[in-house]
């Protein structure tokens, strides 16, 4: 027998003999479970984003929409209780809460921050009781609330997602009914998200011959989520062309950048009024600087717009993934933001 | 174990079907723990070993070539990730090495419970006198039954250099085994 095979044979007969201790089958079966857990952390968050982008929403920090790296694209300063009862903003948004929900006057205001200019935003929750939740995101120039979240509203054994389509309707109704008004001249969808690991909602009331909803709603778990994505903040979609002009003629290599609802709320301005003040030939920098805006909050409001709908295109399948983070792409489009608000009118590119 | 079938369970599994990591588990632990135990020697530092192979698995299927076959590809990870757990555990020797000061040596062999045959016992210790780089070699070899040229692709390494690790093995395997010289020149006919 050659040395070759008497190794050969000793090598299978030993096998033969080692079995795999079932310890290690366990731990190797934890790790999976805890890979499936970070994973479906993941798909919830991707979904969380979509649908948060569709409702064009800032995405902030709260138990719904945790998406921690957009948070840090702008600069929120965080605010105490006392703080929100003096603000402007903060008082109306939780006057109107306490007049929708009376039982909220005896909650706990648990969070708040505001970013300058754009939004304010308040937690509240029950003192003790099944931890009631409400966030409310509050739009920073117009004062109208733009997201209500609610939390935890049913009781545990019967979370909200368990009710028939029927029942969530009434209570999203409810919702949207105490906060804003009447519903009924809504076109009302209703429609499931394709999410497996939880099942998600999402409820649109559509103005009649209109194609965007007026109202989003999103049910998840034992969230419901209403956002305003028409009415008062709707007069700020209508779109200026030509931004710059060039040899007399207008120029639009700028307009997919400023043309950004954010920036005009940012500004305080509409487009119109930007435009004008292109004209005299001023660079939306200096504007900016004279409304006391930095350039930094320009270019962050500007790039994440273009992220976003970046990002939307690629889920939508428009253009190819790139994969890139979402910092990336800020970083990647930073320098041209930069180029575009420092650019005056009737100068070359 | 066909490769096509495998690594559609390898995308379901990495999607988060439960049932599809099982149905991999079960076909391939008791090959893979095998091929660990022979190349590792420490019982805690195969179980190690192991985690890190499924972690691999479900984390860098992008790696998976479809024009071989699923063994191929296992395998390949499984010596990767030896190769990796060594370079960690020598770190790992460095660290510890003044605090143990090389006062207890302990033992790293089997368990000779196994072990019936002295014959066999004798031909296991050789093996591990082997070194790493050998005893992958050698297991790759005559374990997997893998060409010298699968071995080079396998490790990532030259051909030559398989071929002299090889025979190097052999070499320190006649000696440590102290086989029989009859055998011996049965060997030496061989060739």
């Amino acid at each position: 027998m050659t040395i070759e095979r008497k190794i050969r044979e000793h090598l299978h007969k030993q096998a033969e003999t080692i079995e795999c201790p079932t310890a290690i089958s366990k731990r190797i079966e934890q790790s999976y479970s805890q890979y499936l857990k970070r994973k479906r952390s993941e798909v919830t968050m991707k979904k969380r984003l979509i649908g948060g982008i569709a409702a064009a929403a800032i995405l902030i920090p709260t138990a719904a929409f945790a998406a921690p790296p957009l948070i840090e694209m702008l600069t929120r300063t965080p605010m105490t209780a006392e703080q929100v009862k003096v603000d402007e903003v903060g008082e109306a948004t939780l006057e109107k809460l306490y007049s929708a929900f009376p039982e909220t006057k005896s909650f706990e205001i648990i969070d708040a921050s505001y970013v300058q200019g754009v939004q304010t935003s308040i937690i509240l929750q029950e003192k003790g009781g099944t931890g009631k939740k409400v966030t409310l995101h509050t739009n920073g120039i117009t004062g109208e609330i733009e997201h209500v979240n609610q939390e935890n509203w049913e009781p545990k054994e019967k979370p909200l997602i368990t009710l028939t389509d029927q029942e969530i309707k009434t209570k999203a109704d409810s919702l949207i009914e105490k906060m804003y008004g009447n519903v009924e001249e809504y076109e009302f969808t209703m429609e499931q998200m394709e999410n497996p690991d939880q099942k998600t909602l999402m409820l649109n009331y559509v103005k009649k011959g209109s194609e965007t909803p007026f109202y989003q709603v999103f049910v998840q778990g034992n969230t419901i989520s209403a956002s305003l994505i028409g009415g008062e903040t709707a007069h700020a979609n209508i779109q200026v062309e030509g931004f710059f002009s060039l040899n007399g003629k207008p120029d639009y290599t700028a307009d997919a950048f400023i043309n950004d609802e954010k920036l005009f709320s940012l500004l305080k301005m509409n487009p119109t009024e930007l435009k004008q003040e292109l004209a005299k030939g001023k660079s939306v920098v200096e504007i900016a600087a004279s409304k006391n805006v930095s350039k930094q909050q320009v270019i962050d409001v500007i790039a994440k717009t273009q992220v976003e709908s970046q990002i939307q295109a690629e889920q939508n399948g428009e253009i190819p993934k790139n994969n890139q983070s979402t910092e990336q792409l800020i970083k990647a489009i930073e320098p041209k933001v930069l180029q575009v608000i420092e650019h005056k009118t009737e100068t070359p590119w | 174990m066909q490769s096509e079938y495998m690594y559609q369970l390898l995308t379901k599994m990495k999607d988060g079907d439960q049932q599809a990591f099982h149905k991999i588990y079960d076909a391939t632990y008791q090959d893979v723990y095998r091929t660990v135990c022979f190349m590792v020697d420490h019982q805690q530092d195969r179980e190690d070993v192991m985690n890190e192979i499924y972690m691999q698995m479900w984390t860098s299927l992008a790696t998976y070539d479809t024009n071989r076959p699923f063994h191929f590809w296992l395998h390949g990870l499984v010596i990767r990730q030896v190769q990796r757990f060594r370079v960690k555990s020598w770190r790992r020797f460095r660290i510890f090495e003044r605090i143990r000061g090389f006062s207890q040596e302990e033992s790293h062999w089997d368990q000779p419970a196994v072990l019936t045959d002295g014959t066999n016992q004798l031909i296991s210790q050789a093996i591990q006198k082997l070194t790493d780089k050998q005893r992958a070699v050698i297991i790759l070899r005559f374990y997997h039954d893998y060409t010298l040229e699968e071995i080079a692709t396998l490790l990532d390494i030259p051909l030559g250099t398989v071929k002299s690790r090889y025979h190097a093995a052999l070499q320190s395997l006649r000696k440590n085994k102290g086989i029989l010289p009859s055998e011996r020149m049965e060997k030496i006919n061989d060739y």
